[in-house]
């Protein structure tokens, strides 16, 4: 570990050596897995063993980045990375990577997702699971994938450190007619009480419930999230905190620090935490990552940074410092006052949707955007579930319907799916009222 | 990349009791350049080289790859390949499609060398964007651009004695800009694609393209006027065009998703096995004949093989308003009872290959484009588009105008403020009446897989008409 470590520095020094201002290296060995399914047979298992060394190096405000996959290599590759540097153009707003020397918490990854390899029971428990709670037969689809990272960080600022990273997540579909599905996640960064079982039993539920579904009517409905399609959601959100988002004015978040954007029952954070996919203990500047407020009650409390950004801002680094441009890690609403089964009932007539996909905006700093859920879509009327219905289109507003949020859930669950629900969050369930949904003519 | 160490590879697959195995290498030597405003945030230089072993035992297929070009390491790569080929355990056995071992070569071939282009040459080709634009009258508070420059450089090898070397030079940019005039602001982006050389950047002409962009934003804010919701005709231009026959034609013609191996992530089709829809059934006019074509020279999505050695060919996806071809691979070929038609591609050696389009798009008609206009006495002229989506069944779309004019009495008037069809497959294609003769060209990435590949493709077509669609 301490040989790899050296090795990194070595980049460090090297490119300080050549000219370079600052410099940060990440080696990150890699082991990859997934297992992917459909109609309740494996169709491919994959491995992947990745080695990668990224370095970020500034020189007179010039940032260049390369990634080397050999250490005999480094003296070549750095030699051109500060050629590129010095014939490259200034960023004014580059403001330095982050200085100083930190203590990290002891990383807390699952040992066994590194020797884990045969992990295709796994998908079995799912897929009977979903069987057993739709009560009929049904075609299950989706993956396993886990992951175990060695991470090695050095900077010529300052900071230095290793990280383990592990996850594992298992994401399945079940389709109980040819137009009635139901999708369940499992998530987490441990092997300790992941339960594929969940995650296929959820997508069983749904798709028992989602049986002979009706075309659904436009309007404008009381919504209730679930977790899963909230994550969407959050993930959304998350990404326009990011300072970066702000700079390039793609995001509804511009001009709006300090300023109330949502209800004061929501409260929005970014969190890495140890239960958490994306769990880390320092950024990719060295900076130990931790949780951060984005919305306080209502109110924007602040967008992500790297340190670079942060001075643009006039203010500190909030650990988010990805490769080039701040990110957030795992999005957190706090959670409400009322049960599941409590907010459901707040609901006269409205909707319950569980999944969507293909989210694409007319405007990053109006809104504007539509989305098109999939799997249950569900009429409410008097808090109970009413019909299944399809083919509903959300069309509307993100900054409204953050606006619009009048009920969250205690429950919530840790939910990530492909790139549709990503980064991971931490998402209850949501009543938001007045959404907008069409349809095709 | 090391060729021995590949040949390696699959004669150490060969020595165990295999049905198929294959090695395909994939050397990229890759730029990317992300500029904000005429400002490069960052400039990212890699060489990302590696192999992976796919291997059929026990009719399962197990998969792996590495970076690392060490004899121990392929071991233990084709290892893991043969393992988790024999934990798959299937009912259902798989098999390939017949294929034959081919032994080629091939390139694309470049007028001015990526390799010459210096790097302060390929960031100011980019930054000038922003100059352009700050200076021409209109107020354009950000501009985005993102560069993506690959060398790619190919080795495949099979147990059925393919071995095939090829070189792709890819270049590729999203530009977005940001309008903002009389306190509202409006968005919108481009991107462009070749394969091929720097030439690409003369093809292109970026600074002409985002100058239009910027006035056409300007021109949404300032004098569009919103469209009384209601049916009436439509003439779409290639870029709607185009999108319409990626979205709603060529991804529920892959077959993988028609067979449910996609079903979790990019979903199925709304064609499927004993439902209304199936090669043979009408889904559109008679006007209506897309195609699939990945041997168009220097398109975004050229090649010359696929990710599996087949050799590449035009599909007629929908042939005179009929569903006629799906698009197959080897896997899925198999599984219906066919010949693989050469869609099988992989973004890189640590990704599967699976079905993909590659140029997909509507094939010319007989009308010229202002034939098409004169006709309609009221109407919509969506020449592009901006937010857009369809569901994962393939069947309710929306596209959102981006550029648009009213028609009345044949023709154009005043810019229309982001006209909306939200309509089925079935009513979209059905409603074409006309197809003009040029066919246009845009660059997109296709997105799919897990974890997703987004490919490059073209989509196109010429202008078409829609007789009595809902536009809102």
């Amino acid at each position: 570990m301490n040989d790899i470590l050296g090795k990194t520095e070595e980049i460090v020094k090297k490119a300080k050596s050549l000219g370079a201002d600052e410099v940060v290296a990440k080696t990150t060995f890699g082991k990859y897995r997934q297992v992917r399914f459909s109609n309740n047979q494996v169709d491919i298992t994959v491995a992947w063993d990745d080695y990668v060394t990224d370095v970020a190096l500034a020189w007179k405000k010039r940032v260049v980045a390369t990634q080397m996959h050999d250490f005999r290599d480094v003296d070549a590759a750095i030699k051109r990375l500060v050629g590129l540097a010095k014939v490259s153009g200034e960023n004014p707003a580059f403001g330095g990577f982050a200085k100083g020397s930190f203590h990290y918490a002891n990383s807390q990854a699952d040992k066994k997702l590194e020797t884990l390899e045969s992990p295709t029971e796994l998908v079995f428990e799912a897929v009977d699971a979903a069987e057993k709670e739709a009560g009929s037969k049904v075609d299950s689809g989706g993956i396993l994938f886990t992951k175990y990272e060695d991470v090695y960080l050095v900077s010529s600022e300052g900071p230095s450190g290793v990280d383990s990273r592990s996850a594992v997540e298992l994401s399945i579909r079940a389709f109980s007619e040819q137009e009635a599905s139901g999708h369940g996640v499992e998530c987490s960064s441990t092997l300790k009480d992941f339960r594929p079982s969940r995650a296929g039993s959820k997508a069983g539920e749904i798709a028992r419930l989602a049986k002979n579904p009706k075309v659904g009517d436009e309007g404008v409905y009381d919504v209730i999230f679930d977790p899963l399609i909230f994550g969407s959601v959050l993930g959304i959100w998350g990404g326009m905190a990011s300072a970066f988002s702000i700079m390039i004015q793609m995001s509804i978040f511009v001009d709006r620090l300090g300023k109330k954007v949502a209800p004061g029952i929501v409260t929005l954070k970014d969190n890495p935490a140890a239960y958490s996919m994306s769990q880390r203990v320092f950024d990719d500047e060295g900076v130990p990552t931790g949780e951060n407020v984005i919305i306080d009650h209502g109110v924007l409390k602040t967008y992500l940074h790297n340190a670079s950004t942060a001075k643009v801002f006039k203010t500190k680094t909030t650990g988010n410092a990805g490769l080039i441009a701040p990110t957030p890690w795992n999005v957190e609403m706090t959670p409400g006052s009322l049960n599941k089964d409590d907010l459901f009932e707040e609901v006269d007539r409205g909707l319950y949707l569980t999944n969507t996909w293909y989210t694409r905006f007319q405007n990053y700093i109006r809104g504007d955007f539509s989305t098109i859920p999939r799997d249950g879509i569900f009429l409410i009327e008097k808090g109970k579930i009413k019909q299944s219905l399809k083919d509903l289109r959300i069309s509307d507003n993100i900054l409204s319907m953050l606006g619009n949020i009048t009920g969250i859930s205690k429950e919530r669950q840790h939910v990530h799916w492909w790139g549709e629900a990503d980064p991971p969050s931490l998402s209850p369930y949501v009543l938001i009222k007045n959404v907008h949904m069409t349809k095709s003519k | 990349m090391d060729e021995e160490i590949v040949d390696y590879a699959l004669e150490y697959a060969q020595s165990k009791k295999i049905d198929y195995a294959e090695v395909r290498a994939n050397s990229q030597v890759q730029d990317r350049i992300i500029l904000r405003n005429d400002i490069l945030e960052a400039y990212v230089s890699a060489v990302d080289s590696g192999f992976c072993v796919r291997i059929m035992a026990d009719g399962g297929i197990g998969f792996a790859s590495t970076n690392r070009w060490s004899k121990e390491e392929t071991k233990a790569t084709v290892d893991l390949a043969f393992r988790y080929a024999k934990a798959a355990n299937r009912k259902d056995k798989l098999i390939f499609a017949e294929e034959k071992g081919i032994k080629t070569k091939w390139v694309v071939e470049q007028k001015k060398k990526i390799e010459n282009i210096a790097p302060e040459e390929k960031i100011s080709a980019f930054a000038e964007v922003h100059k352009t634009l700050a200076s021409c009258g209109i107020n354009v508070p950000a501009v985005m651009s993102q560069v993506f420059i690959d060398l790619i450089t190919k080795y495949f090898i099979n147990s059925e004695g393919s071995r095939i070397s090829s070189f792709v030079p890819k270049i590729g940019a999203y530009v977005y800009v940001t309008v903002a005039e009389q306190g509202k602001t409006e968005q919108g982006y481009e991107q462009f694609g070749y394969s091929g050389g720097w030439e690409a950047l003369d093809i292109w002409k970026i600074q002409e393209r985002m100058m239009h962009n910027a006035k056409v934003l300007r021109d949404v804010i300032t004098k569009a006027k919103p469209v009384k919701p209601g049916e009436m005709d439509l003439v779409c231009g290639p870029e709607v065009t185009g999108i319409a026959a990626h979205e709603s034609c060529g991804h529920p013609m892959e077959a993988d998703r028609i067979l449910g191996r996609e079903m979790s992530q990019a979903g199925r089709s709304f064609i499927y096995k004993g439902g209304n829809y199936w090669v043979g059934t009408r889904i559109g006019s008679e006007a209506v004949t897309v195609v699939d074509d990945p041997t168009i020279e220097h398109s975004y999505g050229y090649y010359a093989y696929d990710d599996e050695g087949v050799k590449a060919r035009p599909r007629f996806l929908y042939k005179d308003g009929i569903i006629n071809e799906f698009l197959q691979n080897r896997e899925s070929a198999a599984k219906l009872g066919t010949r693989s038609n050469g869609s099988s591609r992989s973004v890189n050696y640590d990704r599967e290959a699976i079905v993909r389009m590659a140029n997909t798009f509507v094939a010319p008609g007989k009308f010229t484009d202002e034939e098409l206009i004169e006709d309609v006495k009221q109407g919509v002229f969506m020449k592009s588009f901006t937010e857009w989506n369809i569901d994962d069944k393939r069947f309710n779309q929306r596209y959102v105008g981006k550029e648009a004019y009213l028609i009345k009495d044949g023709e154009l008037q005043h810019p229309v403020a982001r006209p909306v069809i939200e309509t089925t497959t079935l009513k979209f294609w059905s409603a074409v009446d006309a197809v003009s003769k040029d066919v246009e060209f845009d660059a997109a990435t296709c997105g799919k897989g897990d974890p997703a590949q987004g490919v490059p493709v073209y989509t196109g077509g010429p202008r078409i008409r829609l007789r009595k669609v809902f536009v809102k």
